[in-house]
């Protein structure tokens, strides 16, 4: 059969053969590296040949014909026949969709086009330049499987789930930053630093790192100086941030009509309000309100006159951003170094916030024995300093507070809640009183290494690698009086926290090339040693409020210190085999044993093999003959196993803990101290509190996947994408299930119990080509999306999982579901009210709960799934134009189908559920026999209806589409001639606009409850480098 | 051969890195088999008495103030509406609790979380011999009596529990029923837990905090008594075993007779940590502050019942309902006005000086424009109240603690006090006694029992005084005196009895479960709604189902988790 493919073009050959002709020979070679390239197809018509092992081809051609030379990784070239033309030299350029691209693929490196796992490679140019402050941010959305939630505080990290939630504990995938594992983001590490960034998204790629890598893998590789390469570079941005997706609240007059409206609803007096009187025409059938009147104060001390105070404006302030990066890079015959320095500060748009952080890395290698012998280290070193301004109380409190509260009493204190109100802070307190509270962390990253290659092709490298990090906080918390709340103590925690670990790398890789048979061996041996320690100590009774003061020794009473200490060891063994047959073949196998400490001594290791196919169909003859417009074509299928071991690090033990007593503010006292004198005071005895109870049995959990996956360049790779399809199965999930109450206190008990599936569909697409000699575009689109269903779970932990726990439960659904009462609109007339089913609190204006089993009767029977929490699929798209020294680039990035939980629709849309608070400003247009289209139930002073009941009326599409980035740069090199090796300015905006679903009535989709806004930026920057 | 020896070192090295790498030590813990020398045992012993102390405001069991308060007609949940806590919420409506109530599921397990470290320290107490640890039977029972008093405060919630002792072996944990017992079984096996602490314990232990034998026998009259109201399977009473009724009649005696405890000469003792400890207290829970814990041991149950002032600021928690309050009316005898009180509702502030008022009602019952908690100088105000348009302006007294009280302490943003928490006052012996001689037909052995109580609250009204000195309500007071001002029945003394009882507990927590033990709950409770709806919107659906309401659902986790061996309660 395969013959017959061959034959085909062979008898095109035969008949388009004329006359005329003349034997073309020639060399191709690389415009890069100077040297031949074998393999590089020549056409001409239908007639090919391919270069030698020299590079030299023999082609027959007529003057007129038209040569064509393609190479996979390197742009086509033509050549037109002329008459005197018989020996050619002939360079071909690197393409820039560069299949001869090394990836690292972990403990060693593969090209591109010999990849046969499911691996993205991240296009790091596109992500220049964005200011985050941490690189996972600006890869939201360009990755296909892998999907990023963040917020927009200076120091929140990302949360990343590569397919889907693949377990029902952490679900972080693992980082590797030149070549060390690490389960920190990689927000301390300096983005201008960056080389490189592969996703290893399945277990066939990823189970090389067998231990942690069930999540995926997320590889950076940060740059180093290379051979005859000398450069600084700088890079400077300052942006401006604003908060644009503030929630519109009641301002004094609407909070007075809202409860107005709600009284006069319920028949009740609303002067029966502590703040607001009201001049109205006192008829409940037709109520008319002439007036909101207000008092003179709002308390009984007469030190808040009302105010009109619009909360989110009061705490929040357009903020800058700066990004600076200096990077020296210097390379010779004997050694190489990179040295860098960021600067990067954060002012939040919540005032007071902030993040500042300075990063410094050196990374270097060294030569020896002709190059046979590299030592070498990558080093980086961060500090930061966060401001501990509360900003989700912050933002909650901005919410809730009443618009009438002034920010300061009219003696210059704290404005605060007064009567009948909430008891939730004056904001603006909570930062002026918390602005003088810094965390201050530093860490340290990096490794040493050495590598010898001991005969040809077989390298022993030795990495010794480390990862720790300290915290230091000493934080202030002060006396205050605001409104009804008061606080006449003050008190000072001073805590420090150290924590991280050594890893020890062996390796053994040797290459192997026999004919066109090619071997990559890996063997490796790799010891990770984790500890974490810590210690907090407080004290009250300062004599000064001031943080230079509130030490602890400046404090008088209540001296309080804790600490402990955790710890864990793995140890593994790996080895990995990848073959290649003439290019056209791919195989690879990988085996990894891992040993981890907190598995039961009987089953510390778990082992987890992969192997992996691929066919380069387009290396095939007949492709090549038949479709030339296939650039690029591979096939690829990749099965795996990969492991999880997180949990808690003594899970197998029973344990007691010396519990004296905690701090009980949020919850039961777990404590053993007890007051057995009666004194009232003074040490306590205390006992011992039983914390968990162990399980030697607990093995590894365990994910396997099947990966499908398809490679294409077409049109010389100016079109090129690719499409993976995966089916992952999670099994022997480690879970800690809550448990029959009998067992009592530290039931705790870590086991294998669960399983679950995610299936998936990632898709990329890329064009680039040159549409004129002066303009050029790159577009780059990708669409993903997975399903999540739970398989198995321990019957009796059901009810820890939306549903009710007997007829209706979780399994074969996704863990994002939602559970809860169909909420049918409102009652607009009597009689759909007495046409309704029985329904406790039913009536005019109220919401209608489905009757879904018909036995007329609302009750809890009337549940099911109603949310959908996984999105249809989430996508985006990149566009870059460069025209002469212009460029611009602009990347949208947005999630179709998915529902989000709006919970502040219970203070947006009723004046019931919380009496105390301030509501949003949609309460005005609440369901009233005058507004009787209202979809808002009418208002109530009391919700006889249950409306805080989980339901659809609190379910909204979270379906959005963002222009994330858009940035237009000049480039001005040319203006210095060759002085400059670049010279960039840009301005550049990001989060400009939203598009996001009527239904949906808060303000960010991405971002539904109480998350910190994401910002809208404005950047001007610059690039430089000599 | 130069490469084989580089391949031998590398080797080597693999090899060399071996398994006992992962033996990791646990850190900062300690296993249960070092926990079984004297002084551990002693520490053991010592966490079972703390777990006493270990509730919160999410689910108290210190207090029963939600379940008992908030289901009973005398008090409304308060804060700030009814999404506040809305768990509490359905308890007082009833018709909206379900099996899944969190705050059920929560208190269930918190009990045993107590009775949990009681049989950790009596499993321990077995093993050891009384020559290394003479303490080992004084200890035994301290650890009866205390799993009587959660086992007890688990069946007035839920009726049917499963019953787990130190004898039971934790893995066959599971296969212990709620059904395994009848109500009745679990009655005696709570009755004798306490036997058991009152044949061992001292009659006086040297510590304050420890139970002994008296307040074992006090105990152990009250579960007798609850026990001697027969329940059938629809949770009515359908006879009073008067063999019980003796025994408790002879404990109380036994409590009684011992002459240690008297009534505090003023009412008011009870509820002021200067007093903490006092004669009336029989068993209480310790609580202490500045003691080496992060934020004091301080009475959590009941930190959300504060006012919304500047003094305090959180929560508004536990009002009082208008029915309770008209319930502490009194007519020209100063007598309870058993069927006309709530005819006409206390409202405005001259009514507490137009109508005439058991003294208990100002030491019970914030009231606007009355000093609070004692203090003439400090006016509680409408204001303080946290929804007075759907909750009223009451708030709870007897927990509370002036700001400036050496017990107050501020745990931003709630606040409690170190103030103990009496489990069981005097009074109430008192009152045991009386009803069970009531019951048995003696009532008039109860009346000098009830005037007694009456007598004190009457004489209580010292520190009820504004700042001119006058009287903050106007109170008037009488003892029973049959012939003159009624005419002592059986029936008639069952009425006062359970209206002293009312008057002499209210917001203490005990009133729900009275009703139960009584068998009226239903027709009270309904009766009440009628009325008490027109006056608290909250209350609108509001509906008590008999033979249902009278415990809460074993909660549907518990079920769950069972594996369905639980069975569920009637009527749920």
């Amino acid at each position: 059969m395969k013959n017959l493919f061959y034959l085909v073009p062979m008898l095109l050959f035969n008949f388009l053969a004329v006359a005329q002709q003349k034997t073309i020979t020639g060399t191709v070679i690389s415009q890069q590296s100077k040297t031949p390239i074998p393999g590089v197809t020549v056409q001409v018509g239908s007639n090919h040949t391919i270069t030698n092992s020299t590079g030299q081809f023999t082609i027959p051609a007529a003057p007129g014909d038209v040569l064509i030379f393609s190479y996979i990784g390197m742009k086509s070239f033509t050549q037109k026949v002329e008459d005197n033309m018989t020996v050619l030299s002939i360079r071909m350029e690197e393409n820039a969709t560069d299949l001869n691209q090394v990836i690292v693929t972990g403990y060693q490196t593969q090209k591109k086009a010999d990849l046969t796992g499911a691996v993205a490679v991240v296009n790091v140019n596109e992500i220049k330049n964005i200011p985050l402050g941490n690189p996972v941010k600006a890869l939201q959305g360009r990755i296909p499987g892998v999907f990023i939630t963040t917020d927009g505080n200076p120091n929140s990290s990302a949360t990343v789930r590569i397919r889907g939630i693949g377990t029902l504990g952490n679900n972080d995938p693992l980082y590797v930053v030149d070549g060390i594992p690490t389960k920190r983001g990689l927000q301390e590490l300096n983005q201008s630093d960056i080389e490189s960034i592969q996703v290893l998204k399945d277990a066939s790629a990823a189970t090389i790192y067998g231990s942690r890598a069930a999540n995926g893998v997320i590889i950076v590789t940060t740059k180093k100086a290379k051979n005859g390469y000398s450069r600084i570079s700088v890079d400077a941005s300052s942006s401006l941030q604003s908060y644009n997706t503030k929630l519109k609240t009641l301002n004094t007059d609407g909070r007075g009509k809202a409860y107005w409206q709600a009284a006069v609803n319920d028949g009740a007096n609303p002067d029966n309000n502590q703040i607001y009187q009201y001049d109205w025409n006192g008829d409940y059938t037709n109520p008319v309100l002439n007036k909101v009147i207000l008092p003179e104060y709002i308390d009984a001390a007469k030190t808040m006159k009302p105010a009109n105070t619009y909360w989110f404006d009061e705490i929040a302030q357009t903020s800058l951003l700066q990004a600076y990066n200096i990077s020296i890079a210097n390379g010779g015959e004997k050694g190489n170094s990179f040295f860098s320095v960021g600067l990067y500060n954060n002012k939040g748009i919540v005032k007071e916030t902030n993040q500042q952080k300075i990063t410094a890395r050196f990374n270097t290698d060294y030569s020896f024995f002709k190059g046979r012998l590299k030592i070498g280290e990558n080093f980086s070193t961060t500090y930061t300093k966060d401001a501990l301004v509360p900003a989700s109380d912050i933002l909650f409190a901005a919410l809730v507070q009443q618009p009438v509260v002034p920010v300061h009493t009219v003696d210059g204190g704290w404005g605060g809640p007064a009567a009948g109100m909430t008891d939730r802070q004056n904001p603006v307190r909570l930062i002026e009183d918390n602005k003088q509270n810094k965390s201050n962390f530093a860490r340290l990253f990096g490794n040493a290494y050495a590598d010898l290659e001991v005969i040809p092709g077989l390298h022993l490298k030795t990495s010794y690698g480390i990862d720790y990090n300290g915290t230091y906080q000493r934080t202030l918390r002060k006396s205050y009086t605001s409104g009804f709340l008061s606080d006449n103590t003050n008190y000072s925690q001073t805590s420090q926290d150290y924590n991280g670990n050594w890893v020890w790398q062996n390796t053994l890789t040797y290459n192997l090339a026999w004919r066109k048979n090619k071997f990559d061996f890996l063997l490796g041996e790799e010891q990770i040693k984790y500890m974490a320690q810590n210690f907090t100590a407080s004290r009250q009774g300062y004599a000064l409020e001031n943080v230079d003061y509130a030490y602890l020794n400046a404090g008088s009473s209540n001296k309080d210190n804790s600490g402990t200490g955790s710890g864990y060891t793995l140890l593994s063994y790996f080895g990995k085999v990848n073959y290649s047959y003439d290019n056209k073949y791919l195989a690879s196998a990988t085996l990894r044993r891992d040993g981890s400490s907190r598995f039961g001594k009987d089953n510390r290791f778990g082992v987890f093999p992969a192997f992996s196919l691929g066919w380069r169909m387009s290396e095939e003859p007949f492709i090549k003959s038949n479709l030339p417009f296939v650039s690029d074509l591979k096939l690829r299928y990749g099965w795996g196993k990969n492991g999880n071991q997180e949990i808690a690090n003594n899970a197998t033990y029973t344990l007691y803990s010396a519990i004296y007593g905690i701090d009980p503010t949020w919850d039961f006292d777990s404590g053993s101290a007890y007051d057995l004198n009666g004194a009232g005071t003074g040490q306590l005895p205390s006992g011992y509190t039983l914390i968990q109870q162990g399980n030697s049995s607990l093995k590894w959990e365990s994910t396997d996947e099947s990966n499908f996956g398809m490679d294409f360049g077409l049109f010389e790779n100016h079109l090129s994408g690719s499409v993976d399809y995966f089916i992952k199965k999670t099994s022997d999930i480690l879970i800690s299930p809550a448990y029959l109450a009998v067992i009592g206190e530290g039931g705790t008990k870590f086991v294998n119990g669960a399983s679950m599936q995610n299936k998936g569909i990632e898709v990329l697409l890329s064009y680039n080509g040159k549409i004129t000699r002066d303009l050029s575009l790159t577009v780059t689109g990708n669409v993903a999306t997975y399903r999540n269903k739970i398989t198995k779970l321990p019957a009796e932990v059901l009810t820890s999982y939306p549903g009710n726990g007997q007829n209706k439960n979780i399994l074969g659904r996704s863990v994002n579901s939602t559970f809860g009462y169909v909420a049918d609109g409102l009652f607009r007339s009597q009689k759909e009210v007495d046409d309704h089913a029985a329904q406790l609190g039913k009536g005019l204006g109220r919401i209608r709960y489905k009757d879904l089993n018909d036995d007329k009767v609302i009750d809890d029977k009337d549940r099911d799934y109603i949310g959908k929490g996984d999105p249809d699929f989430i996508y985006g798209l990149n566009v870059s134009v460069e025209y002469k020294h212009f460029d611009l680039t602009f990347f949208l990035q947005g999630v179709q189908g998915i529902q989000v939980y709006n919970t502040y629709k219970t203070y947006t849309d009723f004046s019931s559920i919380w009496t105390g608070t301030n509501w949003g400003a949609r309460t005005l247009d609440a369901w009233t026999a005058a507004n009787p289209n209202s979809s808002i139930p009418a208002l109530t002073l009391v919700d006889r209806n249950n409306e805080n009941r989980t339901s659809t009326y609190f379910l909204e599409s979270g379906s959005y589409l963002k222009l994330r980035n858009l940035q237009l740069g000049y480039n001005f090199q040319h203006v210095f001639s060759k002085k400059l090796q670049t010279a960039r300015v840009y301005i550049q905006g990001s989060n400009l606009f939203t598009l996001k679903s009527k239904s949906f009535t808060a303000t960010d989709p991405e971002n539904p409850n109480n998350a910190y806004p994401i910002p809208v930026i404005g950047t001007v920057g610059l690039n430089l480098s000599f | 051969m130069k490469h084989v020896i580089y391949i031998l070192i590398f080797c080597c090295l693999l090899l060399g890195a071996c398994s006992k790498f992962l033996d990791q030590t646990p850190q900062a813990v300690i296993s249960g088999d070092a926990l079984n020398t004297p002084e551990n045992v002693e520490k053991m012993a010592t966490a079972a008495y703390s777990a006493l102390g270990n509730d919160h405001y999410t689910a108290p069991y210190s207090s029963m103030w939600p379940y008992g308060n908030l289901r009973s007609g005398d008090a409304y949940k308060g804060g700030d509406g009814t999404g506040d806590i809305s768990d509490y919420h359905f308890y007082e409506s009833f018709s909206l609790n379900r099996i899944d109530n969190g705050s059920s599921d929560q208190v269930w397990f918190r009990l045993y979380v107590c009775i949990g470290r009681v049989n950790d320290a009596l499993a321990r107490l077995n093993n050891i011999s009384k020559e290394v640890y003479p303490n080992k039977v004084t200890r035994q029972a301290e650890m009866h009596f205390l799993r009587g008093h959660y086992y007890f405060l688990l069946k007035i919630l839920f009726k049917y529990v499963p019953y787990i002792d130190e004898k039971i072996a934790k893995e066959n944990y599971d296969t212990v029923s709620n059904r395994d017992y009848t109500n009745d079984e679990l009655w005696t096996k709570i009755a004798d837990d306490f036997r058991f602490a009152a044949d061992s314990l001292p009659e006086t232990q040297p510590q304050l905090g420890r139970a002994n034998k008296y307040a074992a026998k006090a105990y152990l009259a009250k579960a007798l008594l609850y026990q001697a109201y027969k329940q059938d399977e629809n949770n009515a009473v359908s006879s009073i075993d008067a063999g019980l009724l003796q025994q408790v009649n002879t404990l109380c005696d036994d409590v009684i007779n011992s002459g240690k405890y008297q009534l505090n000469t003023d009412f008011a003792n009870n509820f002021l940590s200067a007093y903490q400890n006092s004669t009336e207290s029989v068993f209480a829970v310790q609580y202490s502050q500045n003691d080496g814990t992060p934020k004091g041991r301080l009475d959590y149950g009941h930190a959300l019942d504060y006012p919304m002032n500047q003094n305090y600021g959180c929560c508004g928690f536990h009002s009082p309902s208008y029915n309770l309050v008209n319930a502490f009316k009194t007519d020209n005898n100063g007598l309870p006005e058993f069927n006309t009180f709530n005819d006409t509702n206390v409202s405005g502030e001259n009514d507490f000086h137009t109508y005439t008022f058991d003294p208990r009602l100002d030491h019970t019952v914030a009231i606007p424009e009355h000093p609070y908690k004692y203090d003439p100088a400090f006016i509680y105000k409408r204001s303080w109240a946290r929804a007075p348009d759907v909750y009223g302006g009451y708030l709870s007294l007897k927990e509370a603690v002036l700001p400036n009280d050496a017990s107050f302490l501020k745990v931003p943003p709630f606040m409690s006090s170190s103030k103990n928490w009496d489990i069981i006052r005097f009074a109430d012996v008192l009152l045991f006694k009386a009803e069970s001689l009531i019951e048995l037909g003696r009532q008039d052995e109860a009346l000098p029992l009830i005037n007694r109580i009456r007598e004190r609250a009457a004489a209580s009204t010292g520190l009820l005084k504004q700042s001119d000195g006058s009287f903050t309500s106007n109170y008037k007071m009488g003892t029973y005196q049959p012939g003159i001002n009624c005419v002592w029945t059986q029936d008639f003394a069952r009425q006062a009895l359970r209206w002293e009882r009312r008057l002499e507990f209210a917001m203490e927590g005990y009133r729900f479960f009275d009703l139960v033990r009584w068998g009226i709950a239903a027709e009270y409770l309904n009766t009440y709604f009628a009325v008490e709806k027109t006056r608290s919107a909250h209350l609108e659906d509001a509906v008590f189902t008999k033979g249902r309401d009278e415990y809460l659902p074993v909660p549907l986790n518990q079920i769950n988790f069972s594996k369905g061996l639980y069975k569920q309660n009637i009527g749920w």
